[in-house]
């Protein structure tokens, strides 16, 4: 398993997509965590199981999140859930995540796309939901 | 057991962690376990499945066989009669009461060969399908339990850096402005170019002696000066 990831690695450190994306990998127990170049700011964790291989952005906590607009957020983010290409986005233990999963055998070509594509999406979804997330000003106030 | 409705109970409940509640590894070894034992027991049961086959195909031979001596006996009892040899037919009919009645036995152990052929491939196919839904089931908890592993890996990391402000909006201000001095870089390069272009056009048209001198001589400054502070 740990061969596997370690290939992925080497392959993704000296990867360029065509779209000009290039990524820094790391393995650390069992789990990849990417940097791609389009995005520094929110990195990718890729994680694998026999099946599939995942690969996980975290967005936000739900504590980041403004007062009384969880809700609201949660029903956005699922209407904007099926316009994001390639990613969906979820909920786990308190975080806000987007992923995409693929065949355990997919091509190292459509994962470093999807990478790329995941980077940017981050990017967009969080523009569009980052006016329902606290400000610094107002989480200040409230503690 | 059904990890998703397991885990939506949980949710339900109000367990706060419930990845973890849910899938353990433990839970993980148990299912293994199970798959594991699963795979060797349908093995074991195509096994027996296989040595069945092959007995109920030997049977069947040996049925074929036992049919094609009565037609035999029964061809040569009536030639045996057409030539009025009761005798010898007498002796046939008797031969061929005997095989028959070994046909009818092993005609009775063919069929109840056949049928528990019939029955192991069925429940050894029910068996298959039962794993292959095992199998699914372990895929959902090992995901779930990656997925943890992959949450807490990022957000134990945002933790250590970020654990202040409203940082989701900080980093995308971060990430337009390197968007946008990516973007002034290429404008750069792209007026770069331009200039290139046309610096080298003016050089050709001035060295044709087209377009004039391209510097204003001093006179001509002083002149403007001269004019502007209204002693011209």
């Amino acid at each position: 398993m740990s061969e596997i990831l370690e290939e992925l690695v080497l392959r993704l450190n000296t990867h360029s997509t065509p779209e000009g994306t290039t990524f820094f990998a790391e393995l650390k127990d069992e789990l990849i965590h990417v940097v791609c170049s389009n995005n520094e700011e929110f990195p990718i964790n890729i994680v694998k199981t026999d099946m599939q291989i995942l690969t996980v952005s975290h967005l936000f906590s739900e504590d980041e999140v403004m007062d009384g607009k969880l809700d609201e957020l949660n029903k956005i983010m699922l209407q904007l859930n099926p316009s994001i290409p390639l990613s969906s986005v979820g909920l786990k233990d308190g975080q806000y995540i987007l992923f995409g999963a693929m065949a355990v055998d997919t091509l190292f070509e459509n994962l470093a796309h999807e990478l790329g594509v995941q980077a940017e999406n981050v990017i967009e979804l969080l523009d569009a939901v980052s006016p329902m997330l606290a400000s610094n000003e107002i989480r200040g106030i409230k503690s | 057991m059904s990890i998703l409705r397991d885990m939506f109970s949980a949710f339900k409940g109000g367990v706060s962690e419930a990845g973890e509640a849910v899938v353990d590894s433990q839970a993980i070894r148990i299912f293994e376990q199970n798959i594991r034992e699963a795979d060797a027991a349908i093995k074991e049961a195509s096994r027996s499945l296989t040595i069945l086959k092959g007995k109920e195909i030997q049977l069947k031979r040996k049925l074929d066989e036992t049919s094609e001596d009565i037609g035999d006996w029964e061809a040569k009892a009536i030639a045996a009669l057409d030539s009025g040899r009761e005798d010898l037919a007498t002796k046939a009919a008797e031969r061929i009461a005997e095989i028959t009645t070994e046909h009818d036995s092993l005609k009775d152990e063919h069929d109840a060969l056949r049928k528990e052929v019939l029955e192991l491939n069925t429940l050894i196919q029910q068996r298959k399908r039962t794993l292959e839904k095992t199998r699914n089931e372990l895929e959902r908890v090992k995901t779930t339990d990656q997925i943890q592993k992959a949450t807490s890996k990022i957000s134990s990391n945002f933790a250590a850096t970020n654990s202040k402000t409203n940082r989701v909006q900080e980093s995308l201000d971060r990430i337009r402005k390197k968007q946008q001095a990516h973007k002034d870089n290429m404008k750069a390069g792209e007026w770069m170019e331009e200039k290139n272009e046309t610096d080298s056009l003016d050089k050709e048209f001035s060295e044709a002696g087209i377009g004039g001198d391209a510097s204003p001589a001093a006179d001509d400054i002083l002149a403007r000066l001269k004019k502007k502070s209204g002693k011209g």
